[in-house]
């Protein structure tokens, strides 16, 4: 019996459906519900994490990820102006950045300028100091790539608009193509600022004070002294959505937005 | 479209720069656009250049405010050479407005602050006089009452029209126009046109690339063809575009007079 192409769809989405359900209900009949009750969902332990998590873990993971953001953006901005130079050696120099730190995992950053560097030139950071370095060289590299797209995608013609009116080039990009540039990134600036969110978590490496904990330390401490066992990390992972839910809406509505002025 | 276009003779004392191109070379890599143009614009004047697209009108333009850099040649601008290597260009680029064939406006300011913005940042203009001048100027162009619209509230031909007054709120000595009306829908070209016949009133030098011979005929002191990037002909407006002497402009007014005929040889 032949049937329609748009029965044949129907038919193709109910067995999706049900493979779906059955895999979902194996993996439910097959969890160990007690253990992991009192190892993961284990709420009744976890008391002695308030308010703290929320005035320590989380602040500290704000405050963190925000000196990064503004270290990376600044930085970003530079190695994006000159990777679009006309003078070749800043082109290489900002290239050779960019590729080194996207290439290389942002841990072994912060173990860089956590310890290498300390001990290198005799010096002792604060971890603030630390966190904002490595978290915005790291974010640099990416935000360069971003920025460098947004400042191209600025049509020719703006520049042109510019300079003919007697601005010099600085004065130009300053006035008239960066304001441009970032209502186009914001979006992926926005996800950019996601990512830094997570990457703040690697702060872990370092010797941290209680009062220096963020989400993740604040997390793995609770398993040590709660005995809850992983039920503090569930919290601090629901921390996380908490911020990065929201950002995410917020690209969202940033990339409805420019997509709507634009004509 | 009801906007009138308001000649107030309040702003006719224009401060007029000629033009002097003598030798000018230009090419892209093997392809040479301009060989060897000389042209000279006198104070006031309104020179029409024409010619089939790939001529190098629109080259020969931007190379009188260097947005294109001649590889010979010299520009000399009011009686300052733009070509000398120690000039300081953005000082040149004061004098001289540019209008673009597709407006470049800036999409972030309103119509009023696309007209102020170089002239805080560049003349140092406080923002209340910057204000003032952008104002008189929208009034000139007859957007006066659009001062607050962004670009994309705007139609191409008030669009093209606030590039106008942006230009003039410089007070430039000369304008350059690179095909002002050919990105426009036909019924607001008529605008864009009597505004700039209003400047020629007044008395701006006007360098204007463009495919409107009524308008030419009508507003040009002088005619300029060009053709495979050098000067073929070059005349009164009667006589370059009634009684054109050379072959390659008459086969060029033939077409463009009358766009029906189709060349089958």
């Amino acid at each position: 019996m032949a049937m329609t192409a748009t029965q044949r769809a129907r038919v193709s989405l109910n067995v999706q459906a049900g493979i779906f359900i059955v895999a979902v209900a194996a993996l439910i009949l097959a969890t160990d519900w007690e253990t992991i009750g009192a190892s993961v969902f284990n709420f009744g332990k976890i008391g002695p994490m308030f308010p703290d998590i929320f005035l320590v873990g989380l602040t500290n993971t704000l405050v963190y990820t925000f000196l990064g953001f503004i270290v990376g953006l600044s930085g970003g901005l530079l190695l994006a102006l000159m990777k679009l130079s006309t003078f070749p050696l800043y082109r290489w120099i900002a290239t050779g950045y960019i590729e080194f730190f996207r290439g290389i995992p942002a841990l072994l950053v912060f173990i860089a300028f956590g310890y290498g560097v300390p001990l290198a030139f005799g010096v002792s950071w604060n971890v603030t100091v630390v966190v904002m370095v490595s978290l915005g060289m790291v974010a640099a590299a990416y935000i360069a790539e971003t920025l460098r797209a947004g400042l191209q995608a600025v049509p020719k013609g703006q520049l042109e608009a510019a300079r003919s009116l007697g601005m010099p080039q600085w004065r130009a990009m300053v006035t008239i193509i960066i304001p441009q540039a970032f209502k186009i990134v914001l979006p992926p600036l926005t996800n950019e600022v996601i990512l830094l969110t997570k990457d703040s978590s690697l702060i872990y490496v370092l010797g941290l004070t209680a009062s220096q904990f963020e989400l993740t330390k604040f997390g793995r401490d609770g398993i040590s002294s709660l005995g809850a066992g992983l039920t503090p990390l569930l919290v601090a992972g629901a921390l996380y959505l908490v911020i990065t839910i929201p950002l995410s809406l917020l690209a969202r509505k940033f990339e409805s937005r420019s997509a709507r002025t634009k004509r | 479209m009801n906007d009138v276009v308001n000649s107030s003779p309040k702003a006719a004392h224009v401060r007029a720069a000629g033009v002097s191109l003598t030798g000018l070379r230009k090419s892209y890599g093997s392809n040479e656009v301009l060989k060897g143009i000389n042209l000279d614009v006198a104070p006031g004047e309104v020179v029409c250049l024409i010619g089939p697209s790939g001529s190098g009108k629109s080259t020969l333009l931007r190379c009188v405010n260097l947005l294109e850099q001649p590889n010979e040649g010299t520009v000399h601008v009011g009686g300052f050479e733009a070509t000398h290597p120690d000039v300081d260009i953005d000082r040149m680029r004061r004098k001289v407005g540019m209008v673009f064939q597709q407006f470049n406006l800036f999409p972030h300011l309103n119509a009023l602050q696309n007209c102020t913005v170089a002239q805080t940042k560049v003349l140092k203009r406080s923002q209340a006089e910057a204000d003032q001048v952008a104002q008189a100027n929208l009034d000139r162009v007859g957007l006066g009452h659009l001062a607050d619209r962004y670009p994309d509230q705007l139609s191409g031909g008030q669009q093209q029209r606030v590039a106008i007054a942006r230009a003039l709120s410089m007070d430039p000595e000369l304008m350059l126009f690179d095909e002002p009306t050919s990105a426009l829908d036909p019924e607001t070209v008529g605008d864009v046109l009597s505004v700039m016949r209003n400047l020629a009133k007044e008395g701006m030098t006007m360098l204007v690339v463009t495919h409107e011979m009524g308008f030419a005929r009508e507003v040009a002191d002088r005619v300029v063809f060009m053709d495979g990037g050098v000067v073929v002909e070059e005349g009164s407006a009667e006589q370059v575009i009634s009684a054109p002497t050379q072959d390659r402009t008459k086969e060029f007014l033939r077409r463009v007079l009358d766009p029906t005929h189709i060349d089958l040889s």
